[in-house]
């Protein structure tokens, strides 16, 4: 699935996310979960933190000499029989795709989890041409089936609750009794398993996305927990990997420094369960395998972030770390973000792919807490890319007259030292008399955004700058 | 000019990397500029490596049992096969071990997964004792499909094909010249916490992973 960005409506899609019982639930469920199982995770291995600065450092290597290693991992895929498609646009995906797709005479397409796939918005395309795609992954499938989108990269569907799938499997899966019972988590895992392992045996084509190509033996590599991605690239004729082509890494040693901090940082595993290296077609001694192997380079506006302040996102292992971190993701969920990419990370890749105009209200969903960065593998620095983010806005003239105002009412005091101690003195003063002997406001003017949900606080003590003159630092 | 030297001409024109490129690169593809730190659970040795690399597949819901040699094998997968209540059979690849054993009252087949499939039987050609994985390398000796279409997997390794860590193990591939189409690294049964964030075992892969350490030589 994919549909148009509804990312200039974030404010609103954020309103409607916080008054939404079921995705308040769900996230409330989710919420504790990924942070304390990486928090474990790390702990275990003492090299964590230097792991993280080899991952950052070998991909830094990696975008620096991105040209040297496409070049090298093509002849790689060629030499073993692959074949390796460029696009340069969503639309060159799409084509690519339903291209190989109608050679392969299919009728149903398998698909292995793929952001890429949502990025270029294959399922709709391939739909639209008379193909159907059916997607594998537990989540994906889960929301496919509810004409939804992933809210998370890595749990697509955290959104749903346990009866709403209940209610969806009951919808869909008419073939099966209607009184059969579905109470328990298993029932429903079993049912889903059946029916998705016939789906296996029909598909003519299979597609996955690859969290890795390995320039030096021309390998795509695939990280997940089920297994859906093998059997989505191992049973069909043919085997579609769509990979955008900043995923190259250059050695096995290096792709295992990634899978070092990957596991521990998305789902606070040591490893995930299945961890598959794919060259090409099967060879003429195998039993099994693809008869085609097919890679799918996407750009899609990847090549105008090199050499720019927004580079580094491109060293990116997509392993939702920043989003199960952050406080605006934790109350709002995926959605709300409006494309394919939630959190802090999709606020600092959205403007970049679909442009600031549709994108930039992303990068002011922030509060600067700084833990996205934290937490972030490769190091990425998300809220100072943020920040460049909300620059271009303002120098685009596209943020709001009423933050533009107030921004140039603060800039004015911020220049003259005097006045903006004066006010801030004031300013104090007042909301001291305002609070009374409460200690707090309940109401306040021109801050509604904020007493609405909870009382201010009362301003304690003297100014920063009067502390900070007084030798309290 | 095709997409794809468009593409490249983008790239190169914004490439910020200094000095000779292509010396560096070759450099790291040559693969002597091992610059990653090895974590200390990727360097065990002698009997602490096989018992770490049991401790770290029980810790992902494995089973293992450790054998005296290959010849005991058809004995302890008959067993394990009736603790678990499964039918007295069992599929697996060409595998010169699995080969040239004696399976008794075992119902054997030879081939890749089938649609239904309650056991299944492989060979790891490496271990790595850091996490507990199984490295299993295709063709027509170890169908890949075995792997993810068994409900009940079986997996067959020698302890002195087990690694400390994975830097070890790619060395020895490279040493061996081993180029399969794909190698499968598993660690663990298949796993899902898509429905209500709560994790369950055998998503769409076994349900179960049982791991045969032979201990000769």
């Amino acid at each position: 699935m994919s549909h148009a960005p509804t990312t200039p409506r974030f404010k609103q899609n954020s309103k409607d996310a916080l008054a939404n019982v079921n995705i308040q639930a769900a996230l409330s469920a989710a919420r504790t979960g990924f942070v304390d199982k990486r928090a474990k995770a790390t702990k275990t291995v003492p090299e964590f933190d230097a792991l993280r600065d080899a991952a950052r450092d070998l991909k830094n290597h990696v975008l620096g000499h991105l040209d040297l290693y496409l070049e090298e991992y093509e002849k790689n895929v060629l030499a073993a029989g692959g074949h390796v498609h460029w696009a340069e646009t969503a639309e060159d995906c799409r084509a690519i795709v339903l291209d190989i797709c109608r050679k392969a005479g299919a009728k149903t397409v398998n698909k292995g989890k793929t952001m890429i796939s949502e990025e270029c918005g294959i399922n709709d395309h391939l739909a639209e041409n008379g193909i159907k795609p059916v997607e594998t992954d537990l989540g994906e499938y889960i929301i496919q089936l509810r004409g939804e989108t992933p809210s998370h990269i890595i749990a697509p569907a955290v959104h749903v609750t346990v009866p709403e799938v209940r209610d969806d499997f009951r919808k869909h899966h008419t073939h099966l009794p209607a009184d059969r019972n579905l109470d328990g988590l298993d029932t429903l895992l079993a049912e889903a398993r059946t029916v998705l392992r016939q789906k296996y045996f029909e598909a003519e084509v299979g597609i996955t996305g690859a969290n890795m190509l390995v320039a030096e033996t021309g390998q795509s590599v695939i990280v997940t927990n089920e297994g859906n991605g093998d059997l989505s690239q191992s049973l069909p004729k043919v085997h579609i990997v769509l990979a955008s082509l900043e995923k190259i890494v250059p050695t096995l040693e290096d792709a295992t420094t990634i899978l070092r901090v990957l596991a521990r940082s998305a789902t606070g595993q040591e490893m995930s369960v299945y961890t598959t290296f794919s060259s090409g077609p099967r060879r003429a001694e195998d039993p099994d395998g693809p008869e085609e192997y097919h890679v799918v380079l996407l750009d899609n506006g990847r090549t105008n972030m090199l050499g720019t302040e927004f580079q580094d996102m491109l060293r990116c292992i997509r392993c939702g770390a920043c989003m199960n971190h952050c406080p605006v993701y934790q109350s709002i969920g995926g959605h709300a973000y409006g494309w394919v990419y939630p959190g802090p990370m999709g606020a600092v890749l959205t403007p970049s792919l679909i442009g600031v105009e549709d994108g930039g209200q992303l990068p002011n969903a922030s509060t600067f807490c700084g833990r996205c960065e934290s937490v972030c593998p490769m190091r990425i620095p998300l809220p100072k890319m943020m920040r460049h983010w909300r620059e271009r806005e303002f120098e685009k003239r596209l943020t709001p007259g009423t933050v533009r105002w107030g921004l140039g009412l603060w800039a004015f005091f911020a220049r003259r030292p005097a006045l903006y101690r004066i006010g801030t003195r004031l300013g104090m003063a007042a909301l001291r008399l305002m609070a009374g002997r409460k200690g707090r406001l309940a109401k306040l003017p021109l801050a509604g955004g904020w007493t609405d949900h909870r009382d201010f606080p009362k301003p304690e003590g003297a100014t920063f700058m009067a502390q900070y003159k007084g030798g309290r630092k | 000019m095709s997409a794809r030297d468009r593409i490249l001409a983008r790239v190169r024109s914004a490439a910020t990397a200094e000095g000779d490129r292509g010396a560096a690169v070759a450099t790291r593809l040559a693969g002597n500029a091992q610059t990653a730190p090895i974590p200390a659970q990727g360097k065990s040795e002698g009997a602490a490596r096989i018992d770490q690399f049991e401790s770290k597949l029980k810790g992902v819901d494995a089973t293992v049992s450790r054998i005296a040699s290959a010849a005991d094998l058809p004995n302890a997968l008959a067993e394990e096969l009736r603790r678990r209540n499964l039918p007295k059979a069992i599929r697996f690849g060409s595998d010169p071990m699995f080969a040239s054993a004696d399976w008794k009252d075992i119902e054997t087949s030879t081939g890749p997964g089938r649609l239904e499939e309650p056991a299944t039987l492989s060979r790891a050609a490496h271990g790595v004792a850091e996490t507990g994985t199984l490295a299993l390398t295709s063709g027509p000796d170890n169908p890949v499909t075995l792997t993810f279409l068994g409900e009940t997997h079986f997996v067959v390794i020698r302890a002195r094909d087990i690694d400390g860590g994975f830097e070890e193990m790619w060395a020895r591939f490279r040493e061996i010249g081993a180029d399969p189409r794909t190698v499968n690294l598993v660690t663990g049964p298949s796993r899902s916490a898509d429905i209500g964030q709560k994790l369950q075992l055998g998503a769409h892969g076994p349900v179960a992973l049982h791991v045969f350490i032979i201990e000769d030589e």
